[in-house]
């Protein structure tokens, strides 16, 4: 599985979703679900996903799609 | 009315200059602020009227349920963003004569009867309803499935709560704890009872914990108490909050749930090495919250335990026949007795008429163990529910959802940390899994569907739960 699809992947199991639907938009202000718990478990999984560990910045920040994909990437992962 | 209602937490005793709470939008209201509403309540309502109070968790939300039952009328407390079907069935099951709400939150074409701290009351037509004299306000059973039973408590359950919690706690005027459980959820309301019983400052916010604002919040108002549920001590832990400087912060308290172990050790390691106080706590909404505490001494040699009962309240043990069971150790269902005992539950208008059914004695619905030193241990729970970030679970109530959804079969069970739904058809499972997120709003990835040819029954058609795996 390539970086993106497990990335990609965090997103599916937290929201249950199609990957289709992931894009940029896809975030705390669109998204109805989106609370800390959901914040909490994609920080969790992402962590898990790429044994990386962030920091209480970076969790705050996880609040898209986006923002997240660009945390991990500072974690010198490529996606 | 059982009681003079202005004495009702020593709230006639408090300076009316003393500020009662601050919220995180930057509001502050005064004990007077709160003696304030509830006087213009009793001008311009009948007394004795229903009320539902959506409530934010701002200071607002604190003046008007506390005005609400210091005037004499009777709220249910809700969250402002209570899903739509369910604040419909609760309209129509209790038919409120007035409905009170944050500015620009709720719909009405009326005028308001009353507007202040940001909350607007309605008067909605409906005709009066009649309440029992001691029934002082009403909590939702479950924030997650949408049963519209309710838990009918009692003035006297304000005071009992009031008094015992801020006794273990040791609570005085100068603590300002921090609020983010919401004030429809018992824990939240017995954090306002306890700590307006001592005349402190609570400061409330609606931040998730995730927002830089609540830290900032946190700190610049010197918080000096924190109560949450394993989930919020989750998110502090992740948070790195072991390396943050707060030197007012001398409390923390947890309850809604068993800690997992390692968290619990991490924690009562952080607060003994920091002079810190950390206290677990067990309650239930048909408690008015707090039932029972770890003092501070024992949160390390006694890790895992809920503690002994709160002053002025006692915890037993009885056996599957209904006797008291006298011996340590033992286990059996825990009971607890006290005056913070609520009066029972109301499912529709009628019910809110029924006096106090219970009568100081609650069978908590959980199985315990107590050691040879008096302290109770939960072991597991006789009732079919799971509490999974703090938020109760009810697996009845599930598999209704997914039955109004699947053509299959479906059994719900399940652990503290997932659950677990079992189906009989495979093509259905997506259709599972999407029904349930949005009903109960847990993140896909505790919800674990499993296909099996047929559900384990008895012969009367029951299933039978103890013959499917729970983890």
């Amino acid at each position: 599985m390539s970086n993106i699809e497990k990335y990609n992947n965090i997103f599916v199991e937290v929201f249950g979703v199609e990957p289709s639907v992931l894009n940029d938009n896809f975030s705390k202000d669109t998204v109805d679900l989106w609370d800390s718990v959901h914040q909490l478990n994609l920080v969790s999984l992402a962590e898990e996903t790429f044994d990386i560990m962030l920091d209480p910045e970076d969790i705050m920040g996880f609040t898209s799609y986006g923002k997240g994909k660009e945390i991990v990437r500072n974690q010198d992962i490529e996606l | 009315m059982a009681q003079n209602l202005k004495s009702l937490l020593d709230l006639d005793k408090r300076d009316p200059e003393a500020v009662a709470a601050i919220d995180s939008y930057g509001h502050v209201i005064t004990y007077g602020d709160i003696k304030g509403l509830a006087d213009s309540l009793r001008k311009n309502v009948k007394p004795r009227s229903l009320f539902f109070v959506l409530t934010k968790n701002d200071v607002g939300g604190i003046a008007w349920v506390i005005a609400t039952i210091l005037s004499g009328n009777v709220p249910l407390i809700l969250n402002i963003h209570t899903e739509n079907g369910l604040l419909e069935a609760l309209l129509e099951t209790y038919k409120p004569e007035f409905i009170c709400a944050p500015e620009g939150e709720y719909d009405s074409h009326a005028t308001p009867v009353v507007a202040e701290h940001g909350y607007r009351l309605f008067f909605t037509g409906n005709p009066p309803c009649k309440m029992h004299d001691d029934l002082s306000h009403l909590l939702p059973t479950s924030g997650s499935t949408g049963s519209p039973k309710l838990v009918r408590h009692k003035y006297s359950n304000i005071d009992a709560a009031g008094l015992n919690i801020s006794t273990f706690f040791r609570l005085t005027d100068v603590d300002r704890p921090l609020m983010v459980l919401p004030l429809y959820y018992t824990m939240g309301l017995s954090m306002v009872f306890s700590h307006f019983k001592v005349g402190a400052t609570v400061l409330i916010t609606d931040l998730k914990m995730t927002d830089p604002g609540f830290w900032k919040f946190l700190k610049e108002q010197r918080a000096t108490s924190f109560t949450g549920v394993p989930f919020s001590y989750e998110v502090l832990d992740k948070m790195r909050f072991s390396r943050m400087k707060l030197p007012d912060l001398t409390l923390l308290t947890q309850g809604g749930g068993k800690m997992p172990a390692e968290l619990n050790l991490k924690f009562a390691e952080y607060c003994r090495d920091n002079g810190k106080r950390w206290v677990a706590t067990y309650g239930q909404s048909e408690g008015t919250a707090r039932m029972a505490w770890l003092p501070e001494e024992y949160a390390i040699s006694k890790m895992g335990s809920i503690g002994i009962a709160v002053p002025n309240g006692q915890l037993t043990l009885r056996d599957s026949e209904g006797n008291i069971i006298e011996e340590s150790p033992a286990t059996g269902e825990m009971c607890y007795s006290g005056e913070n005992v609520t009066m029972g539950y109301a499912k529709n208008r009628e019910d809110l008429a029924l006096g106090d059914e219970r009568n100081g004695f609650l069978p908590t619905g959980d199985i315990a163990y107590r050691d040879a030193d008096g302290f109770y241990f939960i072991k597991g729970r006789m009732g079919r529910f799971l509490k999974i970030f703090g938020n109760r679970i009810g697996l009845d109530e599930c598999e209704q959802i997914l039955k109004s959804h699947l053509s299959c079969e479906c059994a719900c069970t399940g652990t503290d940390t997932k659950l677990l739904v079992y189906l009989t058809s495979v093509s259905e499972k997506e259709v599972a899994i999407s029904s349930l997120i949005n009903a109960v709003k847990l993140p896909a990835n505790v919800i674990e569907v499993r296909v099996i040819d047929s559900l384990p029954k008895n012969e009367a058609g029951k299933i039978l739960y103890s013959k499917l795996k729970n983890d």
